[in-house]
């Protein structure tokens, strides 16, 4: 696909629903609805708010009930959405997701959103936080419909899914075959990404270096610096926490469950009946965030390498640093 | 169209009978009969109970599965959802979800000496086990349970205790008791009557009182955190091999099927979901898994 043709082929994605892009607002990027493609900064670094803000929400609705009637009534509706734009980490991050949301109990809510979405990946430069490259993520070989790689004056395009092959089939008018000195110009361009990548992480055997560090000083240390605000996690594309609320409508009666993002740096994550909580003190919360985000559940290292907690933290709380501390490196 | 996970089945209160002075026995009827008699349980699984308007909290069933789908619990009063539950009369209407969790590997120990060691609430998942075994007498030997409570007061299940602590060893288990106030008068009274089965002190104690054969027997145990750590260790210098040390945990269980995160454990190399991947750990997986006890 041309350069030239990036306005029209976005223009067309309304077909497949709501087109959301990375937007410029203040310092930072959001994913907003879109109209045209010259609405966007695609050569953002990262989104403060992940795209996990799509297929789970902040707080939403579950269900509504009456007491009287007693009877729990589905709430569940949305519309189709294009989230065009979104980089490999966040792909990574979507999957794991994935895993954890469709798997033998899936959760319908976040079921429906994701098979309303179209993912439209867009190649990306990293910054001087992103550390992708180490964790792995940092190419996206599938979870997304289609990928656009940006070259000099094209783009080349990948195909992730069925979905997408009806949507590049559908408009073939912008597309055109791959000659071999795109690939040529693809495999350079790739090559040269991949020095670029000045933030390193070392996770061989992370996962056992923190079981071993589980005692650390380290945890104390940052722990004292850490404002326990939670940022990290709503910030985090992999951080999927939450909590749930009954409200009740002025009758007393009827009213709605509601489920919001949680955060494991809050007191109350770990609280259970009498006041008992698992993790009383921010250095056992803190701890907690760094394990959990170092472990391999799902088959796959639960953080991405976006940088997000790290550039997010009011303390300035450096993540790698925090790793490369605990592993004993600095 | 695919199920909601989310959304509670109605289920009736048959019975809300109070025990102590903060436990109540809670006997719920499932009301869609389809469901009811699809409703399933492993023993040492938990339900979801939901009251609209206040919330929804993780209980361990408290019987074995019987004939008329009815779900036995034993609530303790103190938190939102189990205040209000207190609150509700027989014929109110609950949300119920579930059963989630593992459950105890009722299978893989049969043929063996079953030791059960329960502390306070924590009788109420052990509870199941001990109808079972007592039930599927010839599937195990040696049945033995250990009940440690704080005064008789609180003494769950009192009429069911009292009865095999009556009945000795020809109730088919040998059941001790403790008690953690030397100057409670009606357990003086009980220990008076049974001197060898009854003694003051915490649950551990009752190790004194017993011999166990290391080599083909089964621990569970169940009861507040700090027991696992005192139970674990009495039952190691014994020689049971942890992984046939069986504990059930208790976590803040939002959904009950991984999905919350707030009951997430452990360390970088064992992080483990309480209520899918337990809420039955052996002794073993406590020792492997940093924070679990």
């Amino acid at each position: 696909m041309t350069s030239e043709s990036l306005d029209a082929f976005v223009n067309n994605l309304e077909t497949y629903g709501k087109i959301y892009g990375p937007v410029k607002t203040g310092e930072s990027c959001s994913f907003q609805e879109i109209s045209q493609s010259k609405e966007m900064a695609l050569n953002y670094s990262r989104t403060m708010i992940p795209p996990k803000k799509f297929f789970l929400k902040l707080k939403e609705r579950m269900f509504i009930f009456d007491e009287r009637e007693c009877e729990y009534e589905e709430t569940l509706e949305d519309g189709k959405i294009v989230v065009f734009g979104i980089h490999p980490c966040d792909i990574y991050a979507l999957k794991l997701m994935d895993k954890i949301y469709l798997d033998k109990n899936p959760d319908k809510y976040y079921q429906m959103r994701r098979e309303n979405a179209t993912l439209i990946g867009y190649s990306c430069h990293p910054d001087e936080y992103c550390f992708c490259q180490s964790q792995g993520t940092n190419y996206a070989v599938d979870g997304f419909d289609l990928f656009l790689h940006e070259l000099k004056d094209k783009f080349l395009v990948r195909i992730g899914s069925e979905k997408g092959n009806k949507i590049a089939s559908e408009n073939s008018k912008f597309f055109m075959d791959v000659e071999s000195s795109d690939i040529q110009e693809f495999r350079e361009a790739e090559g040269k990404r991949e020095k670029e990548f000045t933030l390193k992480l070392a996770i061989n055997g992370l996962t056992d270096m923190l079981a071993l560090s589980y005692e650390s000083d380290v945890w104390k240390e940052y722990a004292d610096k850490c404002f326990g605000c939670g940022s990290c996690n709503l910030v985090c594309p992999t951080c999927r926490c939450y909590d749930v609320v009954d409200n009740v409508n002025m009758d007393l009666k009827s009213g709605e469950r509601q489920r919001m993002l949680n955060s494991c740096m809050l007191k109350k994550h770990g609280l259970v009946y009498g006041g008992k909580n698992f993790r009383p003190t921010r250095v056992e919360r803190l701890r907690n965030r760094f394990n959990c985000k170092g472990s391999l559940r799902e088959d796959m290292m639960n953080c991405v390498g976006c940088g997000r907690c790290t550039v997010y933290c009011p303390s300035k709380i450096d993540y790698v640093e925090v790793l490369r501390r605990v592993r004993g490196e600095l | 169209m695919m199920e909601n996970v989310f959304l509670p089945k109605l289920a009736k209160i048959v019975k809300n009978e109070k025990m102590t002075a903060m436990e109540h026995f809670l006997r719920l009827q499932l009301l869609d009969k389809k469901t009811a008699e699809e409703f399933q349980y492993n023993l040492g699984q938990f339900i979801e109970i939901s009251i609209m308007g206040v919330g929804e909290a993780p209980f361990s069933i408290c019987s074995m599965q019987n004939q008329k789908y009815l779900l036995d619990l034993c609530i303790r009063s103190g938190g939102r959802v189990t205040s209000a539950i207190l609150r509700l009369g027989e014929g109110s209407l609950v949300g119920v979800r579930g059963p989630y969790g593992n459950g105890f590997p009722l299978k893989e120990m049969e043929g063996s000496n079953l030791l059960l060691v329960a502390g306070g609430l924590g009788v109420a998942p052990l509870r199941s086990i001990l109808q079972y075994s007592l039930k599927n007498r010839a599937k195990y030997r040696d049945i033995t349970f250990f009940y440690g409570i704080r005064t008789y007061d609180t003494m769950l299940f009192r009429d069911e205790f009292n009865s095999l602590l009556a009945g000795g060893d020809e109730s088919g288990c040998k059941f001790y008791l403790s008690y953690e106030d030397p100057k409670d008068e009606q357990c003086l009274l009980l220990e008076a009557e049974y001197s060898d089965r009854c003694m003051s002190g915490v649950v551990s104690k009752l190790f004194e009182r017993t011999e166990i054969s290391p080599k083909d027997t089964y621990a569970i145990i169940c009861g507040p955190s700090i027991m696992y750590k005192f139970v674990g260790q009495e039952l190691t210098k014994r020689d049971v091999p942890p992984e046939r040390i069986l504990i059930s945990l208790e976590r803040r269980m939002r959904c009950g099927i991984g999905k919350c995160g707030n009951c997430i454990i452990g360390d970088g190399s064992s992080i483990r979901y309480v209520c899918k991947d337990g809420p039955v750990f052996t002794y073993w997986d406590a020792l492997h898994t940093k924070g679990m006890i």
